[in-house]
C-alpha cells in the first residue's frame, strides 16, 4: 500500500514595526524583560486597543504577495481561552474576516517542478508574552505581548518535507524582503505548525491529522516531516491507527515526540470585538501600500540574473537581505556586478565568516568595494585585488592607499607587449628553446621565469604562458 | 441655601465673584460626603482634593466647571488612586493612568473628592452587590429604599447635595434608572460621543459614559467638555463637538413626541400614571405634537433576555483579565490555573459569577446560534423598530421607572420570569446607542420618580432642548435632598 | 444547544476558573431555565433569521489607523507594582507546564 502526505502549514511571523499592534509600547526586542509594555499588554481595566498602521500596510503587501484577495474592511474578533501567557484572557484576531484570503505560492517540489500551494487566509493578531520556566517556576516578561503578528494559513496542498521546506523559505523570503519580519526561525520570529497525515495514494477522505511543534529552522521542517510520515506510514501498515496529537519535534534524535494528545477542538468562543470600529481601506491606502512594497526576493533575483549573475550567485546573496542591500548599494559605483557579487560571496563571506560578523558589521563601506571591484575591471589581476581588500581590513584606509602600500602596478597583458617580451627572451637563450622541444619541460619554467626578469614582474602571467605557447611553435 | 445646592450656573457666578473659593466648596463638600451615612463612597480622596482646589488660579470666567468638586464612580480608571469597581478582586489595585473623562474633567479645573460605590463590576441594577454593601438612598432616611445601580454612589452622591454633579456608566439603564429614584437629571449621550478609555467595560457595544446632575443645562455643560474623539477609544466619534445647551430655551413647538402604548399601559402605579398624564398634557400646551406608537409587545419583553445574553457574553470576555496574576489579590496556587481559580472564585460575588457562566455558555459553539448570535440579532430587529419610530418623531417619552424606588427586600437580582416591560425599556437607549436623557417627574410618599427622553443620534442638543423645557412644566429643577420641591405635576 | 444540566454549568464555571455554592448553581439553574425559554421565544419570532447579527449600534465605521511611532513605555517598577509575586522583574507563577 502506498500512501501519500498530506500537510498543512500555519506560519506566525512577528512583524518587526516600531510599536505594538494595539498599543504604542515599543516593539523593540529589548533584552531587558518588561521594559517595552503599555498598560494594555498587560491588560490593566480600562484600556483598549488602537490598530497599527504600518502592520496593516505589512499584511496588506505580504497578501499581494501570495496573490490574495484583500478586504478592504477590517474587522477583529476575540479568540477567548485562559493561558499564563495571555494577560487579556483573550487574544484578538481576525476569525472572521481575515484581512486576505484564496492566495497561492508557487514552489518547487522534490524534483524541480513548479507547483502551486493555494493558501486559504492570512490574518492579523497579537502575539502573547514570553515565558521563562525555571525548575519549580515560570517568570513572565510582557515585553512581547501585544506585538503584531500575522498569520498564514496553507491548504494541505503539500505532499512532501521537501515541499514544506521550499514553501517556508518562499514565505520566509517574502516577509523578509517585504520589510514585514526579520524571518527568523531561530529566534521564533517565524513560527511554524505543521499538520500533517497520509492517507493511500489516489484516495479523497484525509487521514488523522498530526500536529509538529517546535520547527525551529528550513532543515529541521523537512526532517521531522520525513519522520512523521515514516512513523505514520509505519502504523497503518502495521494496522494501528494514527491519534490525533500534537508532537514535538526533537533535534538531537531527530524524530516527533508526543506532547499531547489532542481531545475535542478547544472552543474559543470567538465573537467580533467591541472595541474597534470597523476600518474601511480606501483603494488608494491599499494600492499605495503594494506600490511602496520593498523590492520582493523574486523581482530582486531576476534583476540580478539580468546583471550576469549565475542563480547560484543569486541565492546566496539573497539569502540574507543585508548582504543583498549591500550588494545593491555597491552595484551604484561598481563597473561588475559578477566581479563585486564573487567579491562579497568568496572574500568577504570568508572574511565574515573567520571573524564571526555579519555584513552589517563589515567595516567596508559598498562603495569602497566597489573601488577594489574597478581596479579589477581596470585591468589588475583577481589575486592583486584581493591582497588590496585584505589589506584595508586590516590596516585601513581606501583602495588606493593600499595599492600604493602593496606597490601594485598594473601588469601588462597587451598581447603586443607580452610578445615583446617573449621574443626577446627567446632571441636571448636558443639553446633553452631546444631544450624544451627535446623534452625538457623545466626549460619552459626557465624561459617564463626570464620573461618576469625582464618586465620586472609585470606581466599578467597568464598571458605569458599563453603566447609562449604559441611563439615557441613558430621558433 | 449653601451655594453647593445651587445649579452650576450660580455656582459658577459665586466663584467669579469671589464669595465662595473652590477650596470653601472642596471642604464642604468634602465634610458632606463622611457625614453621608448612605454608603456612597468606596473612597474619600481628601489630601489631593483639597490640594487640588486651593492649588487653582482663577476663577476662569468661561468654564463653568471651574473649581467644582465632583464625584466618579469607581469603575474609572484614576491614576496613583486606588480603584476597585466594588469589587473584592481589584482591592488594592492601584491604577497607572487616568481615564480620558477624569484628564478633561482635571483639564477643567473640576475637583474629584472621590470614588463612589456602585454594583460590582457595574453589573447589576440595585446598588447592594457592591463589596462595601448596600448603598442607600438618601430620598429614604429609614434606609429602607435602594437607589438602584449601577451608578448608586454617583446618584446618591448628587441627590444628597454632597456635589453637584457626578459621572456614571450606562450599559442597560445605569445611569438613567438611578436618576429616576434619585429625582435626578440622568443623561446617556450617543454611542461613542464620550471617550470610554478608562471606563472599565461591562459590555462594549452597550457601554457609555453617563452623568448626574440636577439641571439639564449643567448636563449640557458637562457634556460639552466630555464629548470628543479621543484616539485612544477606536469606537469614539469623529463627529464635532457642538455647544449642547445652544437650543436650550428655544421654543418647542412643532417638536415630535412618540409615547409607546405598551410602556404606559403597563404601568400600575397610578400616582406616576397620572402625573405621566398631566406631563403629556403640558408639553402639548406648549405645541409639542404627542403621537401614541406601538413597539410591539413581544419585542418590548425580548429586551431583557436579549439584554441580559449579550452583555454577560461580553462581561465574560471583558473580565477574563482579572486573575490575581497582574494586579488584584494573588492567593498563589500550585499551579497557574489554581491561581487564577483561587483569585477569581474569592474575588467575584456570587452574583457576578452567575453572570459569567451565563455569557460564557451563550458563546459556546453550539449555543451562540440559539443564544448570543440571536441575541445579536434581535437586538438588530429593535434597533430598526427604535430607528423607524424616530424617524417621524424627535423623541420617545416614557416613565424612567415603573415606581419610585424599591425597597430592598422587594428587589433581587435574580434573573426573573415577570416581564416588567417599564422596568428594562432604558437598554433601548443602549442597543441603539442613543442620547437618552432622565428628569425627575413628581415625588410620590416623599420619593421621586423619574421620565425619560430618548433623540436621534447626535442630537444631544435638542434632547437638551426638550429636556429644558420640560423642567419648567414639573418645576423640579435643581431638586435634591436639601433642595425638597412639590413639583408641578 | 448544550442540554442545561448540573454538571455542565459545573463545568463552565471551572472553565471560567471559579467554582461557585452549591446553591447557587441551583439559583442559576432556574436562572437559566428562564431565560432559555425567553430566547426560544425570541427565536419562535417570525422574520428574524432576516436580520444580521448587530455589534455596533450605527455604523461606526472609520479610516482612522494610528500611526507606528513608539511611545515611552511604563517603568518597570510601575508596571509590576500591581503584581502580587515579582522575581527579577517578571512576574513569577507556579511552574507552567504544558
Amino acid at each position: 500500500m502506498n500512501f501519500e502526505a498530506v500537510i498543512g502549514l500555519e506560519i506566525h511571523v512577528e512583524m518587526r514595526t516600531k510599536s505594538k499592534m494595539f498599543s504604542a509600547a515599543p516593539v523593540g526586542f529589548s533584552h531587558e524583560p518588561n521594559t517595552e509594555i503599555a498598560p494594555l499588554d498587560m491588560a490593566y481595566p480600562g484600556t483598549m486597543p488602537v490598530v497599527n498602521k504600518q502592520a496593516v500596510i505589512n499584511a496588506i503587501r505580504v497578501a499581494n504577495a501570495l496573490h490574495m484577495s484583500i478586504d478592504h474592511t477590517l474587522y477583529f474578533d476575540r479568540k477567548n481561552y485562559f493561558y499564563s501567557d495571555l494577560p487579556k484572557g483573550f487574544q484578538i484576531t481576525q476569525q472572521f474576516r481575515p484581512i486576505g484570503k484564496e492566495g497561492y505560492l508557487d514552489i518547487l517540489d522534490k524534483n524541480g517542478k513548479t507547483k502551486r500551494i493555494r493558501i486559504e487566509r492570512i490574518h492579523m493578531e497579537e502575539d502573547t508574552c514570553k515565558q521563562l520556566h525555571f525548575l519549580d517556576y515560570t517568570l513572565l516578561d510582557y515585553n512581547r505581548a501585544g506585538v503584531p503578528l500575522v498569520e498564514i494559513v496553507s491548504l494541505p496542498d503539500l505532499r512532501s518535507g521537501t515541499e514544506a521546506m521550499h514553501y517556508v523559505e518562499a514565505i520566509r523570503n517574502i516577509v523578509v524582503y517585504s520589510g514585514t519580519s526579520d524571518g527568523k526561525m531561530e529566534e521564533g520570529s517565524l513560527r511554524c505548525d505543521v499538520n500533517v497525515s497520509i492517507r493511500p495514494y489516489g484516495t479523497e477522505k484525509l487521514g488523522t491529522k498530526v500536529e509538529l511543534k517546535n520547527l525551529n529552522s528550513l532543515k529541521n521542517i523537512e526532517i521531522a516531516l520525513d519522520y512523521e510520515v515514516a512513523r505514520q506510514t509505519a502504523l497503518l501498515l502495521s494496522g494501528t491507527p494514527v491519534q490525533q496529537e500534537t508532537r514535538r519535534f526533537d533535534e538531537t534524535s531527530g524524530r516527533t515526540v508526543l506532547m499531547r494528545l489532542k481531545t475535542d477542538a478547544v472552543d474559543y468562543k470567538y465573537f467580533c470585538e467591541p472595541n474597534i470600529a470597523p476600518i474601511h481601506l480606501s483603494d488608494d491606502f491599499v494600492n499605495t501600500a503594494i506600490k511602496t512594497c520593498p523590492e520582493l526576493f523574486d523581482a530582486k533575483k531576476e534583476r540580478y540574473l539580468k546583471l550576469g549573475l549565475n542563480p547560484t550567485d543569486a541565492d546566496i546573496l539573497l539569502s540574507d537581505i543585508h548582504m543583498a542591500e549591500y550588494f545593491e548599494k555597491g552595484l551604484a559605483s561598481s563597473k561588475s556586478a559578477k566581479t563585486l557579487a564573487n567579491f562579497l560571496i568568496v572574500e568577504v563571506n570568508g572574511y565574515l565568516n573567520k571573524a564571526n560578523k555579519g555584513i552589517s558589521d563589515f567595516p567596508l563601506a559598498p562603495e569602497a568595494l566597489a573601488d577594489v571591484v574597478n581596479l579589477q575591471e581596470g585591468g589588475l589581476t583577481h589575486k592583486q585585488c584581493a591582497d588590496i581588500l585584505n589589506y584595508m581590513l586590516e590596516h585601513g584606509g581606501n583602495a588606493k592607499q593600499a595599492q600604493e602600500s602593496l606597490h601594485i602596478v598594473m601588469q601588462v597583458s597587451d598581447d603586443g607587449a607580452v610578445l615583446g617580451f617573449v621574443s626577446q627572451v627567446f632571441d636571448a637563450n636558443p639553446q633553452s628553446i631546444l631544450d624544451y622541444k627535446a623534452g625538457k619541460d623545466r626549460a619552459i619554467g626557465f624561459l617564463i621565469g626570464q620573461v618576469m626578469k625582464l618586465s620586472h614582474g609585470k606581466v599578467n602571467p597568464a598571458a605569458v604562458a599563453r603566447i609562449m605557447a604559441e611563439e615557441i611553435k613558430k621558433r | 441655601m449653601n451655594t453647593l445646592d445651587l445649579s452650576l450656573n450660580e455656582i459658577h457666578a459665586a466663584l467669579v465673584e469671589k464669595k465662595v473659593t473652590p477650596l470653601e466648596l472642596t471642604q464642604e463638600a468634602i465634610k458632606r460626603a463622611k457625614e453621608s451615612k448612605d454608603n456612597a463612597f468606596e473612597l474619600i480622596d481628601e489630601a489631593n482634593a483639597l490640594a487640588f482646589a486651593a492649588s487653582l488660579k482663577g476663577p476662569e470666567k468661561d468654564n463653568v466647571l471651574w473649581g467644582i468638586p465632583y464625584v466618579l464612580k469607581d469603575n474609572f480608571s484614576t491614576k496613583g488612586l486606588p480603584t476597585t469597581a466594588s469589587s473584592n478582586i481589584l482591592n488594592g489595585y492601584v491604577p497607572l493612568y487616568d481615564a480620558t473623562v477624569v484628564s478633561k474633567l482635571k483639564a477643567a479645573k473640576a475637583v474629584m473628592i472621590g470614588k463612589s460605590t456602585l454594583d460590582e463590576l457595574a453589573m447589576g441594577g440595585t446598588g447592594t452587590t457592591g463589596h462595601l454593601g448596600k448603598t442607600y438612598n438618601p430620598w429614604d432616611p429609614t434606609h429602607q429604599r435602594m437607589i438602584g445601580g449601577s451608578s448608586c454612589g454617583s446618584a446618591a452622591s448628587v441627590c444628597s447635595g454632597i456635589v453637584p454633579f457626578a459621572l456614571g456608566s450606562d450599559t442597560g439603564d445605569s445611569v438613567r434608572k438611578p436618576a429616576s429614584f434619585a429625582g435626578l437629571v440622568g443623561m446617556k449621550p450617543t454611542w461613542g460621543r464620550i471617550s470610554r478609555y478608562g471606563l472599565f467595560p461591562f459590555a462594549p457595544s452597550l457601554d457609555h459614559v453617563g452623568f448626574f446632575s440636577r439641571t439639564a443645562a449643567d448636563s449640557a455643560y458637562l457634556l460639552d467638555v466630555l464629548a470628543g474623539r479621543d484616539n485612544h477609544d477606536s469606537t469614539s466619534s469623529f463627529k464635532p463637538v457642538e455647544k449642547y445647551e445652544s437650543l436650550i430655551g428655544k421654543p418647542v413647538k412643532g417638536l415630535k413626541i412618540a409615547i409607546i402604548k405598551e410602556i404606559t399601559d403597563s404601568i400600575t402605579n397610578q400616582a406616576l400614571k397620572a402625573s405621566f398624564a398631566k406631563s403629556v398634557e403640558a408639553l402639548k400646551k406648549q405645541g409639542v405634537e404627542v403621537e401614541e406608537v406601538s413597539f410591539g409587545r413581544d419585542l418590548l419583553e425580548s429586551i431583557y433576555a436579549t439584554y441580559i445574553v449579550i452583555s454577560c457574553a461580553e462581561a465574560t470576555s471583558n473580565d477574563a483579565n482579572l486573575d490575581g496574576i497582574k494586579f488584584g489579590p494573588n492567593y498563589g496556587g500550585k499551579t497557574y490555573q489554581e491561581v487564577m481559580y483561587n483569585a477569581r472564585t474569592k474575588g467575584f460575588s456570587e452574583l457576578i459569577k452567575r453572570r459569567f457562566v451565563i455569557g460564557s455558555f451563550a458563546l459556546m459553539r453550539e449555543n451562540q446560534d440559539v443564544l448570543f448570535l440571536r441575541a445579536q440579532k434581535n437586538r438588530a430587529k429593535i434597533v430598526e423598530k427604535t430607528n423607524a419610530i424616530l424617524k417621524d418623531h424627535d423623541f420617545i417619552y416614557v416613565p424612567a421607572a415603573p415606581s419610585i424606588a424599591p425597597s430592598f427586600s422587594a428587589a433581587s437580582d435574580k434573573l426573573s420570569d415577570e416581564y416588567l416591560i417599564a422596568d428594562n425599556h432604558l437598554a433601548l437607549g443602549n442597543f441603539a446607542g442613543l442620547p437618552s436623557i432622565t428628569l425627575p417627574l413628581t415625588l410620590e410618599e416623599g420619593m421621586p420618580i423619574g421620565i425619560n427622553f430618548m433623540g436621534r443620534a447626535f442630537e444631544e442638543a435638542k434632547l437638551y432642548q426638550i429636556a429644558a423645557a420640560f423642567e419648567s412644566i414639573s418645576g423640579l429643577s435643581n431638586l435634591s435632598i436639601r433642595n425638597k420641591k412639590e413639583g408641578n405635576l | 444547544m448544550k442540554e442545561i444540566t448540573m454538571d455542565v454549568l459545573h463545568d463552565a464555571a471551572n472553565r471560567l476558573l471559579f467554582d461557585m455554592s452549591e446553591q447557587e448553581y441551583q439559583t442559576l439553574y432556574e436562572e437559566f431555565k428562564i431565560l432559555t425559554k425567553q430566547m426560544e421565544k425570541i427565536g419562535k419570532i417570525e422574520g428574524l433569521e432576516a436580520y444580521a447579527p448587530m455589534t455596533f449600534p450605527f455604523d461606526v465605521t472609520v479610516d482612522y489607523l494610528r500611526e507606528d511611532v513608539a511611545e515611552t513605555p511604563l517603568p518597570r517598577d510601575e508596571a509590576l507594582k500591581n503584581a502580587g509575586s515579582v522575581q527579577d522583574h517578571e512576574i513569577k507563577l507556579p511552574k507552567v507546564v504544558g
